[in-house]
């Protein structure tokens, strides 16, 4: 994209998503010891990167927003990159990719996705950046916040919906708070542009008005023909290119390490349970029989 | 507030051609459609018809999509075939009426709308969009109001938004009819009930059995025993690689005398020749032997599954030309002959390994009903109210005239006419009754297809009568007789005909949509001159409850129905007629459970009945 066009955008976004192993029935694989067996899972754009993508479509629906989507990992990780472009339409496509970068943390991960960020601005500044809740493999919900704190951006966490105030560059979001004991709250904020999003899973696009759905039906359009081509819209940076510090990236620059995972084991079930085969009258009058039984002692006590 | 020129409400084959039509001429319009996708709320028999009348014009519909219709469009087969059946038990007496369906005809198709909605709103949303206008689907518009010279549509998803003319293509349950008060409901003395289920037949099984010619396809109508003595009958057409069966009523005559709507397509899956034309080889799984390890059983089960899987898709795909040549072109077999040994060696393994039964049966894929307005009764005088057009089923126009059966190329027609006066109308800025509605009405008024619904056309007539020539004139009641008798002559025909026609459909046919012409008449012809037909095994019919749990829907928690009066009769009859058993009566008072409506409207006469909201509600993957 040419620099001008940059600029004459209204609102400069960026999405950080993560290739992820599709836990979704038939496609998961697990090793007898109980382990996902990655290489036979099959990989897909993690779900909370899918809602990250689909709130970065809002703004190019409503503010012709230009998006950038980038992500972090293997040279395969690019049809993460491909099934966000899908959803959001997005202008470009980052990959950042080296052996360096492997046995990262959180905090290595978010060095790499702020460096990179950095590089999309260009001469311009990036207006909001979004990324998922969390990631569906590794639940630490931490890769969002760092990056924010390394771009010293505003942070938003938990947005279940938002809007742009162009002209006074403010940006207006609801966040869900959810909290033991007491009922769900939503907060309404405010803040100045540039903000941070994490993007909570109820957050739901709405196209209130029929410009916009007919917008939203031309951008979808458009998104279907740059994702079968998405290989024009890519960009893929090994360490060298993107200028990092090698100290920050990879494991010298993590400072956690998993080094044990346990297994919770399994409460032993104090419930029975009778298979009753339903093929025949007999056999369905038995199941009719002990519902009768247990619903007539709950109701005695 | 938004604004665009104009909004068509419902994404019919009506509404979709109207959206092409207006964009051609160059005008900004927008598409309001319900379902989630277009397509998805869309049933009919269907028979798509083109025709050249001879006296004046219709607009069909590759003049509004073009020539790419007949080479692009996901149509089923061309109908060259058009049988009635007289049935009576196991005899069948049957009358080409080919000739009287090609009858001013360029050509007919049969149709799944799901498949055909989806290409017409492709077309007319591209070029739509050129004007500035487009598709909105999943949204329902629930109020039209007029503030001075504004006229403001409202809808249940988006903010209100102002246009200057409207089409109302929202079907026989218009809502839009109803709250600009441009018509009553309809009366079930001016509508038909139709059910549907769609049947699975691979491809050239299909071809073999009607004998047909690849991309051809055949008609045939049932009338007789198979009615269970009301006035309608049965069809069952022949679309690519599925049949579409059906049963279509005079709506009163279900109300006189109640019956399940899905009983009359049962009765119908009974026929001896229909379960002939519908037979197809079926796996009947073995119970898997309980004394083997629990493992043993799972994996027994799974592999099951899985060859039954590979057996039926790669079944389906050697049935069919173009299936056969894919897999030897994709590399995936050599020859025709390997997919074919394969096949074997898969049925092989599942009889000799699993015990797995293969039987004659039919396999059912949907079940859908919908109402059909009968234009010769309940076609608006006047198709209009202020800046509203109303086009196709919710101006209640249709064709049924015995076996002539035309729903929609009606409506293509009609939404031509409204998208051409509202052009007029824009051009003039004038959208005053008097200027835009009544130009649309004379306009509707011109068409042949109006006139089809006003009188009869002796050419048809004759066409009709050449092909019952086999009949004895005696062999009918004497009434009927003397109809023949005084049809089979030329001259007399004028004379009757001249004399039907100034009688005019409103006192002539409470005389001949009877009993008599749709039971009693085919049961002596099928006792008297039918042949014996036999079928080798009965049809294993699903229940209502098997039926509806094929179906797929979004579910909304609010009802779009609400009784007005749980005690009526009207209601109570309701409890057998609605197609999907919504309604039930407990301690006297009829109750709703809304969940399993398939939307045909069945109940709406008495009910306060709206479309569910956007994106709610059945999603039809056959139409």
């Amino acid at each position: 994209m040419e620099i001008a066009e940059l600029m004459a955008s209204p609102l400069n976004l960026a999405v950080i998503v993560k290739l992820e192993p599709d836990f979704s029935e038939g496609s998961v694989s697990y090793n007898s010891d109980g382990t996902l067996n990655r290489a036979e899972t099959k990989s897909i754009l993690g779900p909370h990167s899918a809602i990250a993508s689909a709130a970065a479509f809002y703004a190019k629906v409503k503010y012709g927003a230009v998006i950038s989507v980038a992500t972090m990992g293997p040279p395969i990780a690019d049809s993460a990159l491909q099934q966000a472009q899908l959803i959001s339409d997005a202008d470009s496509l980052h990959l950042y990719s080296d052996r360096i970068f492997s046995g990262a943390d959180t905090l290595a991960t978010a060095e790499v996705l702020k460096t990179g960020i950095k590089k999309m601005e260009g001469t311009g500044e990036m207006d909001i950046v979004f990324s998922g809740h969390r990631a569906s493999d590794g639940e630490t919900g931490q890769t969002g916040p760092q990056t924010a704190w390394k771009l010293g951006y505003t942070f938003l966490g938990n947005v279940i919906c938002y809007d742009v105030d162009i002209e006074k560059r403010i940006v207006t979001a609801k966040r869900l708070i959810t909290l033991q004991g007491t009922p769900d709250v939503i907060e309404e904020i405010e803040a100045p542009l540039p903000v941070f999003i994490t993007v909570d899973p109820s957050y739901r696009s709405v196209f209130n008005t029929v410009s916009l759905r007919l917008a939203s039906v031309k951008y979808q359009k458009e998104a279907e023909q740059r994702a079968q081509n998405y290989k024009n819209y890519l960009k893929i940076f090994n360490a060298q290119q993107l200028e990092v510090d090698p100290k920050f990236v990879g494991l010298p620059g993590s400072p956690t390490i998993v080094y044990k995972v346990e297994r919770i084991p399994k409460a032993r079930a104090s419930r029975r349970a009778e298979v009753i085969d339903g093929s025949d009258q007999q056999q369905l009058r038995r199941v009719a029989e002990k519902i009768h039984e247990i619903v007539g002692r709950v109701v005695n006590q | 507030m938004e604004r665009f020129d104009v909004a068509i409400v419902g994404g019919g084959t009506a509404g979709f051609s109207a959206l092409q039509q207006l964009s051609n001429l160059g005008k900004q319009a927008i598409l309001i459609e319900a379902g989630k996708t277009p397509g998805s709320k869309n049933v009919s028999g269907g028979i798509l018809y083109s025709k050249t009348p001879k006296n004046g014009r219709v607009y069909n519909v590759e003049d509004v999509f073009g020539q790419e219709f007949v080479t692009q469009a996901p149509v089923e087969r061309l109908i060259t075939k058009y049988i009635l059946h007289a049935t009576s038990n196991d005899k069948v007496f049957s009358i080409d009426l080919t000739p009287a369906h090609e009858y001013q005809s360029n050509f007919a198709y049969s149709v799944l709308l799901t498949k055909l909605i989806p290409w017409f709103a492709k077309q007319a949303g591209e070029n739509a969009e050129r004007q500035g206008g487009g598709i909105v689907s999943g949204v329902h518009v629930r109020g039209v109001s007029w503030n001075g010279d504004k006229t403001i549509v409202e809808t249940d998803e988006l903010e209100p938004f102002e246009v200057k003319a409207i089409i109302a293509a929202d079907g026989v349950n218009s809502e839009l009819a109803e709250l600009s008060k441009a018509r009553p409901k309809f009366t079930p003395e001016e509508l038909y009930q139709g059910v549907k289920v769609v049947v699975k037949l691979p491809e050239e099984i299909l071809q073999e059995r009607f004998n047909i010619k690849p991309n051809e396809g055949a008609a045939h109508l049932f009338a007789g025993d198979v009615t269970l003595d009301h006035i309608g009958g049965g069809f069952l057409y022949t679309n690519r690689d599925t049949l579409s069966l059906g049963a279509v009523y005079h709506y009163d005559s279900l109300m006189e005398n109640p019956v399940e709507p899905y009983v009359l397509v049962d009765r119908l899956l009974k026929n001896p020749l229909i379960s002939e034309f519908v037979k197809d080889e079926v796996a009947i799984k073995e119970d898997i032997d309980k004394s083997l390890a629990t493992q043993e059983q799972l994996r027994a089960r799974f592999a099951v599954s899985k060859l039954l899987k590979n057996w039926g898709d790669l079944r389906d795909q050697y049935y069919s030309r173009l299936g056969r040549a894919r897999l030897v072109e994709n590399g995936r077999y050599k020859s025709e002959e390997e997919i074919k040994a394969r096949l074997d060696s898969i049925r092989n393994e599942l009889v000799g390994r699993y015990n797995t039964k293969f039987v004659n049966d039919y396999v059912e894929l949907e079940y859908s009903a919908k109402l059909v307005p009968d234009g010769k009764r309940c076609r608006m005088k006047k198709p209009y109210r202020k800046n509203i057009l109303f086009v196709g089923d919710a101006a209640g126009r249709g064709i049924f005239v015995g076996p002539r059966i035309e729903g929609l190329n009606v409506g293509i027609d009609d939404a031509v006419r409204a998208a051409n006066s509202i052009s007029r109308s824009l051009d003039r800025n004038n959208f005053a009754e008097e200027y835009m509605g009544e130009f649309y009405t004379k306009s509707i008024e011109d068409s042949p297809y109006t006139r089809d619904m006003k009188e009869i056309d002796k050419d048809y007539l004759k066409l009709f009568l050449d092909a019952a020539k086999a009949v004895p004139v005696d062999i009918v009641k004497a009434r009927y007789g003397i109809i023949f008798k005084l049809m089979s002559s030329g001259m007399l025909r004028g004379l009757a005909v001249g004399f039907a026609n100034i009688l005019g459909y409103d006192r002539l046919l409470p005389m001949v949509e009877t009993r008599e012409t749709y039971v009693q008449v085919p049961i002596e012809l099928a006792e008297k001159l039918g042949s014996h037909t036999a079928s080798t095994y009965s049809c294993t019919i699903p229940t209502i409850a098997q039926r509806i749990a094929k179906l797929r829907y979004n579910d909304d928690t609010l009802s779009h129905i609400r009784i007005l009066d749980p005690k009526s009769e009207f209601m109570r009859k309701m409890v057998v007629l609605c197609p999907t058993k919504c309604y039930s009566i407990e301690q006297e008072e009829v109750m709703l459970q809304h969940e399993g409506c398939i939307e045909c409207g069945s109940c709406a006469k008495e009910t306060d009945w709206k479309h569910p909201r956007g994106e709610k509600g059945i999603e039809f993957r056959y139409g």
